[in-house]
C-alpha cells in the first residue's frame, strides 16, 4: 500500500512536522542543551509530554471503537491498565534488593507475608515468575488484554449487546476488575499497585537517556497506531466498520457476520490501549487500580469527544489538549477542575458533537443556512442547530 | 383454501415454503397458522392492513425472529428457522427494509461495493482490493438504478426515492435469488413509482421477488399475483382483480374504514 | 445560614447525649443514699493514690454505688477525662469537665468529691480548656477494673439494652463474684430479653463452678436457652468430658453434646433468617436506588449517569431538613424526631427540580442520541459532585436517625434494625406507588404511550415535552427520596452517588427495560445472591461474582429477566 493512497497530502505534511518535533527536535533539545539554556527541554517536560502521548494512544483506541464502529466502550482503561500491570510486573521484579526490605521479593509481597502463602517459590506467586523476562512481559502486554477482550467481546457480541447496554456492561466489567485489583490477595499490590521501579532492560529509569528513549518509543507507538488506524479506515474492513456504526442491520442483512468484525476491532483496540499503558507505566512510575476506575475510562471518552470522534487527529489533539488543561487546572485551581471537565462533557456533547475538528464544518454549515434564510437570527440558530446534527438515524425493520 | 387447490406442493418446485407458521409476541398472535408457497422466478405482492403480519413474515424469513412453530424452507430442504440473518443472506435471500437503510456515511459506489458477492470474512475485508470486474459490475448496477452519475456522492445526501433505489441496487449487487422488498414505492413521486415498477418487472424471472405494498396502482402496474394477509394468516390469493372483488377483502379494508380510493 | 457547621453540630449532639446520660444516672439514684459521700471519697482516693493494686481494690468497692457521679467520673477517667486541680497545700482535687463547653471550647470543672464546680477565690467558676490539662493516668489493668465496675453498675441501668449487654459481658468473665449481682437483678427484672441474658450469664458463670451437679445443670440450662455465646465453652467441655470421663460426672458429655446440637441448630436457623433479612434489606436499598433509574432509563431511554447524584441530592436534602429541625426544635426533642417525615418530600422536590433543570437544559437535546446523553449526564454528575463538595465539604456529613428509626428488635438472636425494616417497607410502598401511577393515572397512560410510540403519541395530542419533563422529574424525585432513605443507613458524602450507580444500572439492565416487575425481581436476585455469597467469599469477591454472573446471564437473555418483546421495541 503506497503512502499516497494511505495519507492525504496535508495529512502527510502535518504528520511529518508533528512527529519530527516529537521524535527528533524535543529529544535533541533535551540532550544537547545545558539545563539553564532557554532552549533546553527538561526531562520533566519530556516525561509529561510522554504521558500525554500515551493517553493519545488510549484515545485512538477509544475512537477506533466509538468513532468508527459505534461501540462506546467504557472499559478501555481496563486494557490500558492491564498493559501497564504486565510491564509493571517485569519492572517490579527488576528492583531486586534495592527495595525497602532489601530482598529480591517486591516490597509489597514481603509486607503482605507472601513467603507464607507461596513457600515453595520463596514468596513469589507462580504466575509472576515468567515476568522476570522482558520478552514474556512484552508478550503479555499483547495477549492478556487481547484474551480478556476476546472473551468479553465474544460473549457480548454473540448475544447482540449493543448501544448503551454495551457501554454499561463494559463499565461493569471495568468496575469488577477494579475491585479485584484492589484486593491484596489478588497478588498485584492491592490499592498501592506497583511502584518504585528502578530499571528497564538494564538501564536506570531515571537516567536522562532512558527517559529520552522512552519518549521516542512513545512517539513511535503513537505514529504506528495512527498509521495502523489510518490503514484500517481505507480497507474494505474500515468501510464495513463504519457501515456497522451507521446501519448494523443492513450489514447483517448483507451477509456479514458483524459480531466477528466488532470482535476484531474490540480486540485490536484493547491491544492498542494496552501498548499505551505499557509505555505509560515506566515513565509515570506507578500503576494502581484507580487507573482502571470507571471515571478514567469516561475521561478518555471526553478526550475523543473534545478532539472529534470519527477522525484520527481529533483524539490525539483532544488527549493532549485536555490533559494539558488538566495539568494546568489541577495545579493552579484544583477545585475547579471537576467543573471544567464536567462542563467539557456537557458542552461538547450538546453543542459540538463533532469536536474541535468538526467546528469549522459546523460553522460552514451554519453560515450556509444563515445565508439561505437571511432573516433568521443567528443567535437562535446556534442554539437550535447544533444539537440536531445527528449521524445516527434509527433504522426500522 | 385457495392455495391448497391451486398449488399442490408435490408438483411444483417452490423457492420458498412456509407451513403452519406461528409467532406470538407477548400474547399477541402476529402470525397464525400461515401457509405460503412461492414459485421460482415469481413476482409476488403481499398486501394487508396494518398489523396483518407482513413485516413479521419478512422477519421470520430473514431470520430476524424465530417462529414459535412451523416450517420455513428455502428451495429444497434448507431449513431457515435454524439460521441467523447473515447465514440466510448468504443463501441468496436479500431484503430491502421499509425505511431505506443505506450506509449514509459511504458513497453510493461504496454502498454497492460492500454488497457485492464474495467471501464475507474479516481477513478478506482487510486485504482485498477492488477488481476492475467489480468496478464494471458496480457501474452496471448504478446504471440500472439510474444513479450512474452519483457514484461518488455520499448516500446520506440522496433524495428519499434515490435511497430506495440504492437499496434495491444493493440487493441486486448481492445477486440474491429471492428478493424481499418492503414498500419500495413509499415516499416516491408517481414518476419514480412507475420507474420502480418497471425495474421490479425487469428483474422478475431471473430473481424471485416478494413485494409488500399498500399502493394498489403500483400493485396493478407490476400485475403480479397478490396474497392478502389478515391477522397473521392468508385471507386470499389471486390476481389484482380477483382480490379486489373478493368480499372478505373488501370487508377487511372497508369494514375498517380504510381509504377506499385505491382499493376500489 | 441554615446549614450549621458539621463539627459544632456534632459537639452539641454529644452534649445532648451527655445530658441524657446524666438523666438516667439521676433516675437510678431515686432512693436517697445516706452513704453517698463515702463512695465518692473512695473514688477520690483511688484517683489520687499511686498504688495500682490499691486503686483496683478501691474501684471494686464501688460496684453497688447508685451515685450517678461515680459512674460518670469512672467513665471519664477511663477515657482520660479526669484531671487534678492543685488547690494548694499539696491538695489535689480530681475533677472532670462539664460537657457544655463555651464558644472557645472552655468548660467548668466539676469536683468529683462534691459534684460542684471549682471556683476561684472570688467564687467565680473557673474555666478550663481540655488541651491545657493533663489527665489522671490510667493503666490498661486499671481501665479494665473500671470497665468491670461500670458494667456491674450498668446491670441496674434504666436502659434495658445496657442491662442486657452488661449481663452478657459479665457472664463471659465466668467470675463467681458477679453471681449475687446477677441474681439480685434477675429477681426484679421484667424484660424477657434481659432476663434471658441474666440467666445465660448465671449459667455461663456456673459452668466454671467446682460443683459437678451445678455444672451439669448449667450445661442443660444453656442448651434450653440456646445460648450462642456459650457454644465455645460447651464444645470445650464436651471434648474434655469425652477425653477424661472419670473427672466429670456421668452424663456430662451427653448433656454437653445435646446442648451443643440445640445451639448449633439455632445458629443455623439464625444464619438463614439473617441472610434472608440482609438480602432483603440490600435488595430494598438497590430497589429504592434503582427505581428512579428504571423510570428514566426504562421508560424514557435516557442514560442518566447523574442518577447517583440525584440520590446524593436527596440525601443532602435530608441533612438540611435535619439541621432546620435542630434549629427549630433543638436536638433530641420530640419535634426533631419528625424531621425525617419532612425530609422525604423535601428530597423528592429538590431532586425533582434538579431533574427538571437537567431535562430542560440538556437532555431534551439528546433524546435521539442515547450514547451522548450518557456522556453529558456524566459531566453533570461531575459538576454536581464538585458543587456539593464546595457547599458541604469533601468529608461525609452525619445524619442522625430519629429515635423511631434507631434501635432494633432481636428475634432468634438475629438483630433486625428498625432503619433496615423501614427501608424494606419504603421500597414496597414506592413500588406500589409507582405502579399505581403508571397504570391508573393519565400521566402514566401518556408515559406508556410515549414509550411505545413517540411519534404516534405526539400525533394523538400527547404533549411529549411536558410528559418527558414530568417523567424525568418523577424519576429524579424518586432517586432523591432514595437518597433520604439511604441517609438513614449510611454515610452521606459527595461520592455517595458513585457508589450506587453501577449497581443501579445492573438492576435495571438485568430486570429488562421498561418493566417494573423485572426491576423488583432483579433487585431481589442481586441483593439475595450477594448476601448468600458474602459469608463464603467476602464482600468484594461476592460483588465481583455477582457482576460476572449478570454479564453471563445476559448471554442467555440479552434483554434481561422480563423483556418487553413488543413489536414497537424491536431493532
Amino acid at each position: 500500500m503506497s503512502i499516497k493512497r494511505l495519507l492525504s497530502k496535508t495529512e502527510t505534511i502535518s504528520l511529518c512536522i508533528g512527529f519530527f518535533v516529537i521524535l527528533v527536535v524535543l529529544p535533541f533539545l533535551n540532550a544537547f542543551f545545558p539545563e539553564n539554556h532557554p532552549l533546553h527541554v527538561s526531562a520533566f517536560t519530556l516525561t509529561l509530554l510522554s504521558k500525554y502521548l500515551c493517553y493519545a494512544v488510549l484515545a485512538l483506541s477509544v475512537d477506533l471503537l466509538w468513532g468508527y464502529t459505534g461501540l462506546l466502550s467504557l472499559g478501555q482503561c481496563l486494557f490500558f491498565s492491564l498493559g501497564g500491570y504486565a510491564l509493571g510486573m517485569y519492572l517490579m521484579l527488576k528492583i531486586g534488593p534495592r527495595g525497602q526490605y532489601h530482598t529480591n521479593l517486591p516490597d509489597f509481597m514481603v509486607f503482605l507475608e507472601f513467603p507464607k502463602r507461596f513457600p515453595e517459590t520463596g514468596g513469589l506467586p507462580p504466575h509472576w515468575i515468567p515476568f522476570q523476562h522482558f520478552w514474556f512481559a512484552a508478550a503479555a502486554v499483547v495477549w492478556v488484554p487481547a484474551l480478556v477482550a476476546l472473551i468479553f467481546g465474544f460473549l457480548a457480541f454473540r448475544s447482540r449487546i449493543k448501544g448503551v447496554y454495551f457501554s454499561i456492561l463494559t463499565q461493569a466489567l471495568t468496575y469488577a476488575a477494579c475491585l479485584m485489583f484492589f484486593r491484596n490477595d489478588f497478588t498485584f499490590g492491592g490499592n498501592n499497585g506497583l511502584t518504585d521501579f528502578k530499571e528497564i532492560l538494564g538501564c536506570e529509569l531515571n537516567a536522562p537517556s532512558t527517559r529520552r528513549a522512552l519518549f521516542i518509543a512513545t512517539g513511535l507507538l503513537l505514529l504506528g497506531s495512527y498509521l495502523l488506524c489510518r490503514w484500517l479506515t481505507i480497507t474494505r474492513f474500515g468501510k464495513i466498520q463504519r457501515a456497522i456504526r451507521d446501519s448494523e442491520n443492513r450489514v447483517l442483512f448483507s451477509g456479514y457476520a458483524t459480531a466477528n468484525f466488532k470482535l476484531f476491532v474490540f480486540v485490536l483496540a484493547a491491544v492498542i490501549a494496552s501498548l499505551g499503558g505499557a509505555l505509560f507505566v515506566p515513565q509515570v512510575g506507578i500503576i494502581n487500580p484507580s487507573e482502571m476506575g470507571t471515571d478514567k475510562s469516561l475521561e478518555a471518552v471526553v478526550w475523543v469527544a473534545v478532539g472529534g470522534r470519527g477522525t484520527l487527529i481529533g483524539p490525539i489533539l483532544g488527549a493532549i489538549g485536555v490533559n494539558w488543561l488538566k495539568s494546568y487546572a489541577t495545579h493552579s485551581m484544583p477545585e475547579y477542575w471537576n467543573y471544567i471537565l464536567g462542563g467539557l462533557f456537557i458542552v461538547m456533547t450538546v453543542f459540538f458533537p463533532k469536536g474541535i475538528v468538526g467546528i469549522p464544518g459546523q460553522v460552514r454549515a451554519l453560515h450556509q443556512r444563515w445565508a439561505a434564510t437571511h432573516e433568521t437570527e443567528p443567535a437562535i440558530e446556534t442554539g437550535m442547530v447544533a444539537p440536531v446534527i445527528v449521524a445516527n438515524p434509527e433504522e426500522k425493520p | 383454501m385457495i392455495e391448497r387447490t391451486n398449488l399442490n406442493p408435490q408438483h411444483k418446485e417452490f423457492i420458498l415454503t412456509l407451513e403452519g407458521v406461528n409467532k406470538t409476541f407477548d400474547g399477541f398472535k402476529a402470525i397464525s397458522a400461515l401457509n405460503f408457497y412461492m414459485d421460482t422466478g415469481e413476482l409476488r405482492t403481499i398486501i394487508g392492513p396494518n398489523g396483518a403480519g407482513k413485516s413479521t413474515m419478512m422477519d421470520l424469513i430473514t431470520g430476524r425472529t424465530q417462529p414459535d412453530s412451523g416450517r420455513i424452507e428455502f428451495g429444497k430442504n434448507t431449513d431457515l428457522t435454524r439460521l441467523n440473518e447473515y447465514q440466510i443472506n448468504r443463501l441468496g435471500i436479500g431484503r430491502k427494509f421499509q425505511t431505506p437503510s443505506v450506509y449514509i456515511d459511504h458513497t453510493v459506489f461504496e454502498n454497492i461495493l460492500l454488497s457485492l458477492p464474495g467471501t464475507r470474512s474479516v481477513w478478506e475485508a482487510l486485504f482485498s482490493r477492488v477488481t476492475p470486474a467489480q468496478r464494471d459490475r458496480i457501474q452496471q448496477i448504478l446504471t440500472t438504478i439510474r444513479l450512474q452519475d452519483k457514484g461518488e456522492v455520499k448516500a446520506g445526501t440522496l433524495a428519499h426515492g434515490q435511497k430506495q433505489w440504492l437499496e434495491i441496487g444493493m440487493l441486486l449487487a448481492q445477486d440474491a435469488k429471492l428478493l424481499l422488498v418492503d414498500e419500495p414505492a413509499a415516499g416516491m413521486t408517481d414518476e419514480e413509482t412507475a420507474r420502480t415498477g418497471e425495474l421490479l418487472l425487469s428483474l422478475a424471472g431471473q430473481h424471485s421477488i416478494i413485494v409488500i405494498e399498500h399502493d394498489m396502482a403500483f400493485v396493478r402496474q407490476i400485475a403480479s399475483k397478490v396474497t392478502v394477509l389478515h391477522q397473521g394468516t392468508v385471507l386470499c390469493e389471486g390476481t389484482v382483480d380477483e382480490v379486489q372483488s373478493n368480499e372478505r377483502v373488501i370487508e377487511v379494508y372497508l369494514g375498517r374504514k380504510h381509504e377506499p380510493k385505491k382499493t376500489l | 445560614m441554615m446549614i450549621t457547621d458539621g463539627f459544632g453540630f456534632l459537639k452539641r449532639l454529644t452534649a445532648v447525649f451527655g445530658r441524657q446520660f446524666c438523666l438516667w444516672l439521676a433516675m437510678s439514684c431515686m432512693v436517697p443514699n445516706a452513704q453517698g459521700a463515702e463512695p465518692r471519697a473512695l473514688l477520690v482516693e483511688a484517683m489520687t493514690t499511686n498504688d495500682l493494686s490499691a486503686q483496683i481494690a478501691l474501684i471494686q468497692k464501688l460496684t453497688d454505688s447508685p451515685d450517678p457521679l461515680i459512674a460518670q467520673a469512672l467513665a471519664a477517667w477511663r477515657q482520660g477525662g479526669v484531671y487534678l486541680y492543685d488547690a494548694g497545700d499539696n491538695l489535689k482535687v480530681p475533677f472532670l469537665l462539664d460537657a457544655n463547653a463555651d464558644a472557645s471550647g472552655k468548660s467548668r470543672g466539676i469536683q468529683i468529691a462534691t459534684g460542684e464546680s471549682i471556683k476561684d477565690a472570688a467564687g467565680q467558676p473557673l474555666l478550663f480548656l481540655p488541651s491545657d490539662l493533663t489527665a489522671v493516668d490510667t493503666t490498661s489493668k486499671l481501665r479494665k477494673a473500671i470497665k468491670t465496675t461500670l458494667d456491674v453498675l450498668a446491670l441496674s441501668s434504666p436502659n434495658s439494652n445496657f442491662r442486657r449487654d452488661a449481663a452478657s459481658k459479665l457472664g463471659q468473665a465466668q467470675n463467681a463474684e458477679y453471681l449475687p449481682h446477677f441474681e439480685a437483678r434477675l429477681a426484679s427484672e421484667k424484660i424477657p430479653d434481659v432476663r434471658k441474658a441474666l440467666e445465660e450469664a448465671i449459667a455461663i458463670t456456673q459452668l466454671a463452678s467446682d460443683k459437678p451437679e451445678v455444672r451439669l445443670a448449667a450445661v442443660k440450662k444453656l442448651g434450653e436457652l440456646r445460648s450462642i455465646p456459650a457454644l465455645d465453652l460447651i464444645i470445650k467441655l464436651e471434648a474434655a468430658a469425652k477425653a477424661d470421663e472419670k473427672a466429670y460426672p456421668s452424663g456430662m458429655a451427653a448433656a454437653a453434646a445435646g446442648a451443643r446440637k440445640i445451639i448449633e441448630q439455632h445458629i443455623a436457623f439464625g444464619t438463614f433468617i439473617g441472610t434472608c433479612f440482609r438480602g432483603l434489606s440490600l435488595s430494598a436499598v438497590l430497589l429504592v436506588a434503582a427505581i428512579g433509574l428504571a423510570i428514566t432509563f426504562g421508560l424514557m431511554g435516557i442514560i442518566n449517569m447523574a442518577h447517583g447524584e440525584m440520590i446524593m441530592i436527596g440525601a443532602y436534602s435530608a441533612y438540611i431538613a435535619q439541621n432546620i429541625f435542630v434549629k427549630w426544635f433543638g436536638e433530641g426533642t420530640s419535634g426533631f424526631n419528625w424531621y425525617f417525615v419532612a425530609a422525604l418530600p423535601l428530597s423528592f422536590i429538590t431532586a425533582g427540580l434538579v431533574g427538571v433543570l437537567l431535562e430542560r437544559g440538556i437532555i431534551r437535546f439528546l433524546y435521539k442520541r442515547p450514547l451522548e446523553s450518557l456522556l453529558a449526564t456524566w459531566g453533570v454528575s461531575l459538576v454536581l459532585q464538585q458543587a456539593m463538595r464546595a457547599i458541604f465539604g469533601a468529608a461525609n456529613v452525619q445524619v442522625y436517625s430519629p429515635s423511631w428509626l434507631s434501635g432494633n428488635i432481636t428475634y432468634a438472636d438475629v438483630t433486625f434494625a428498625y432503619n433496615r425494616i423501614f427501608v424494606i417497607g419504603f421500597a414496597v410502598a414506592i413500588v406500589v406507588f409507582t405502579w399505581l401511577l403508571l397504570t391508573k393515572t393519565s400521566l402514566g397512560l401518556q408515559v406508556r404511550a410515549l414509550m411505545q410510540n413517540r411519534q404516534m403519541a405526539a400525533c394523538m395530542g400527547v404533549r411529549t415535552d411536558r410528559v418527558n419533563m414530568a417523567t424525568f422529574a418523577f424519576g429524579s424525585g424518586l432517586a432523591g427520596m432514595a437518597g433520604a432513605c439511604l441517609s438513614q443507613i449510611g454515610n452521606i458524602g459527595p461520592s455517595l452517588g458513585q457508589s450506587h450507580i453501577v449497581d443501579c444500572f445492573m438492576v435495571v439492565v438485568l430486570g429488562g427495560v421498561g418493566n417494573l416487575f423485572g426491576t423488583v425481581s432483579a433487585a431481589l436476585g442481586i441483593g439475595v445472591t450477594d448476601q448468600v455469597l458474602q459469608p463464603h467469599f467476602g464482600a468484594v469477591l461476592g460483588k465481583i461474582i455477582v457482576l460476572s454472573a449478570i454479564i453471563l446471564f445476559l448471554q442467555w437473555r440479552p434483554a434481561g429477566l422480563f423483556a418487553t418483546r413488543g413489536r414497537g421495541l424491536e431493532g
